[in-house]
């Protein structure tokens, strides 16, 4: 299959893409576009995004934080070109939300709901719970997939400390619930304050006693508490990160590598792609976001110096256009310096991005440029010409 | 320290750096370090990121740093403040025993714990942090290190790494755990020694978030800042007698043939393209001011992108600049 006909088939067939990458790459921004596309090619899309841009945000009509999809209306969408047999739809995640939805939907009883909602470390600590962004995100995804209200899903996923933390996260949340450690710490005499350690395996109790001379007492009763509380719902929290798990690294899904433009993004974006690869996600392709491109005609001039007849024949002509009054020698150099300065970052960033092309190339995946624009793109016109770059149509 | 009243970044013993991922922290934290090793001090360089960035910016040939640490140019140390070790370090100061330290840092459950406990690991980067910083040095006498350079995570608020220790202050009620965190808390705070250096790009969406980041670290975590970097400026790409020139290029016919140059059309897309970042970035540097309050220090997009010690060498210098109100 060609690289873009990889483009196309992701678009037509698939019904989660996680758009993944570093931080400032653009994520947000090239995962509604992608949304964009499949809706203009008649797809029921929806947008999950974390955090966008105020002004997109309101473009996409996603400003209230409701934490459900919200459709972008009709007429917008006939500006876009989305056919009839086609919609877009846009959510924002609250994350916080989300995570007190699943603590309601697991407890097994009011009781237990209000002491998880009471407890001073879920309170200080469900924002910053390890993964508990990635991990709510995804199981948004899932419980939006399920529901069957779209065919295609664009997942925008938080900047994570690590590539891959949202997929980790449910597994790491599953190990520790499971651990021995916290098999102990949620013994009920722990954290009734009665430090029945001997009552435990040897195994492990001696590695209780270093933490509790670590951290103090108070901190370990707390979470023993926290840990009793979470435990009563861990059976329903397991069999759902499991299907999270599989959904995401199933034939349904495939992930796009989000760059931006330049040698430190170029070189993150290949360190983030050994982590995806070590994974075994399947990965459709990359798409370099703001990167600086020649127009479609002439040759971006070199480094060298111009021959002096050419700059005379543009300054000649600036002279007829725009009358003997205008300093046409000074603009017709300024000319040809901007030109060269242009095409010295449109040479530097085809260097930067050289290695990670061919990586991806060989691979047969696709390929993907959206260029640097004027302006920031913050309104659906400026997604409507990302997707146009995206789709492979030439700036008109 | 109030805003204003500047003093050189050189003259602060911890400077942490922060800012949103691809705003150009890493390259500054960089160019900082090379600033102060030029100065003649003796300085550490910090990264807190999986990928070690930092050496390799600052030297091509350079060894990976690790956690150990390495000397990358004469007066500069770069390392990257990796959790476990430091937690491993941190326990072997509190235990003593390296052996029982190992076993439990190896142990799985404790790891499994670990792994998914919230905080610690910020709380015990900062720890590392506070102890480099009381860290002596017999010859010459004085501390070891006269700067310290921290490239803050990228995750998230990036400052919300800074706000660890008060959360856990207020969140644990006694013991070693919470006077470890008034330590750190205390290191933050003392503005004679601390600076928060945030860098933005002037666009709309770093500059709405350097607004946020600015105010949290003033009014939340207390923590001194006296400027704001703001990174990859286009200057003025004509002279000013001209200043509409890709508007008179686009006058012109467009396909005229200019030998070896471009037809104008061409010519002036790229004038076009280069005046709008320029005024893109102007616009957006006066936002991040008014909405800050904060003197700004500007250093030029290069054209070349940033490869390595060439590029972090021209910003060293661009970065001491007095920062100042544009008008």
């Amino acid at each position: 299959m060609k690289p873009d006909a990889k483009l196309d088939a992701m678009l037509a067939d698939r019904e989660v893409i996680v758009c993944v990458g570093c931080g400032g790459a653009g994520k947000t921004t090239v995962a509604a576009a992608l949304a964009l596309e499949a809706a203009r090619r008649g797809r029921k899309a929806l947008v999950l995004t974390i955090d966008p841009a105020r002004r997109l945000a309101d473009a996409l009509g996603v400003e209230s934080l409701g934490n459900r999809p919200q459709a972008i209306p009709r007429e917008t969408l006939d500006a876009l070109g989305v056919p009839r047999r086609g919609n877009l739809s846009a959510m924002m995640l609250d994350m916080k939300r989300t995570f007190d939805d699943l603590v309601e939907r697991f407890a097994e009883s009011e009781e237990v709901r209000d002491r998880v909602f009471e407890n001073s470390i879920y309170q200080h600590v469900s924002n910053a719970l390890a993964g508990s962004v990635e991990y709510s995100a995804m199981e948004k995804v899932f419980e939006l997939h399920e529901s069957g209200a779209f065919d295609l899903i664009v997942v925008d996923t938080p900047p994570a400390q690590h590539a891959l933390d949202f997929l980790e996260a449910p597994q790491r949340l599953l190990e520790f619930l499971d651990s021995r450690l916290v098999k102990m710490l949620i013994h009920p005499a722990f954290a009734a304050g009665r430090f029945g350690f001997r009552l435990f395996h040897r195994g492990t109790q001696w590695v209780l006693q270093v933490l509790e001379r670590i951290t103090g007492i108070g901190f370990l009763e707390d979470l023993s508490e926290f840990l009793i509380a979470f435990d009563a719902m861990a059976d329903g929290f397991r069999d759902r990160a499991h299907r999270v798990r599989s959904l995401l690294l199933g034939p349904e899904s495939t992930f796009v590598l989000v760059s931006g433009p330049g040698g430190e993004s170029a070189r993150r974006a290949s360190d983030f792609l050994d982590r995806l690869e070590s994974y075994g996600v399947s990965l459709a392709g990359v798409l370099v976001n703001r990167i600086r491109l020649w127009p479609s005609e002439g040759f971006p001039p070199g480094g060298d110096a111009q021959p002096a007849a050419d700059i005379e024949a543009l300054r000649d002509a600036l002279r007829a256009s725009e009358g003997t009054d205008y300093p046409a020698q000074l603009a017709a150099e300024a000319a040809v310096k901007a030109a060269t300065r242009y095409a010295e970052w449109v040479r530097a960033d085809a260097r930067s991005a050289q290695p990670l092309r061919e990586r991806i190339e060989a691979q047969g995946r696709f390929w993907g440029r959206v260029p640097e624009f004027e302006r920031d793109v913050h309104d659906l016109s400026g997604l409507g010409r990302v997707a146009d770059r995206i789709a492979g149509k030439e700036e008109p | 320290m109030a805003a204003g009243a500047q003093r050189s970044l050189l003259e602060n013993r911890l400077v942490i750096v922060t800012g949103k991922g691809g705003t150009g922290k890493t390259t500054v934290s960089a160019a900082l370090a090379l600033a102060g090793a030029r100065a003649g001090l003796r300085v550490l360089v910090a990264e807190m990121g999986p990928d070690e960035q930092i050496p390799r910016l600052l030297d091509p040939r350079a060894p990976r740093a690790g956690y150990a640490g390495c000397a990358i140019l004469p007066g500069l140390r770069a390392m990257r403040i990796e959790p476990f070790e430091a937690l491993a370090e941190y326990l072997g100061l509190q235990l003593g025993v390296r052996a029982i330290v190992d076993a439990v840092v190896r142990n799985r459950a404790f790891r499994q714990l670990m792994t998914a406990a919230p905080g610690w690991r910020e709380l015990i980067t900062l720890g590392k942090i506070w102890h480099l910083a009381q860290l002596d040095s017999e010859d010459p006498p004085g501390r070891r290190f006269d700067l310290i350079v921290v490239d803050a995570p990228a995750t998230g608020h990036g400052v919300a790494f800074l706000d660890v220790p008060r959360v856990v202050v207020s969140a644990v009620r006694a013991g070693p755990l919470r006077a470890h965190a008034q330590r750190v808390e205390r290191m933050l705070e003392d503005s004679d020694q601390t600076l928060v250096l945030p860098v933005a790009l002037a666009e709309e969406l770093p500059a709405r978030e350097i607004a946020e980041l600015t105010d949290r670290v003033r009014n939340e975590i207390g923590i001194s800042i006296d400027r704001v970097i703001v990174n990859a400026v286009v200057g003025p790409p004509f002279p000013d007698a001209i200043r509409d020139l890709d508007e008179a290029l686009a006058r012109l016919d467009g396909d005229l043939e200019l030998g070896a140059l471009p037809p104008p059309r061409v010519l002036a897309r790229c004038a076009h393209h280069l005046r709008s970042r320029h005024e893109l970035n102007r616009r957006f540097t006066a936002e991040i001011q008014h909405t800050t309050g904060l003197p700004i220090v500007e250093l030029p997009r290069l054209p070349e992108g940033i490869q390595g010690p060439d590029q972090i060498s021209s910003l060293a210098s661009a970065l001491l600049a007095k920062p100042v109100f544009l008008k």
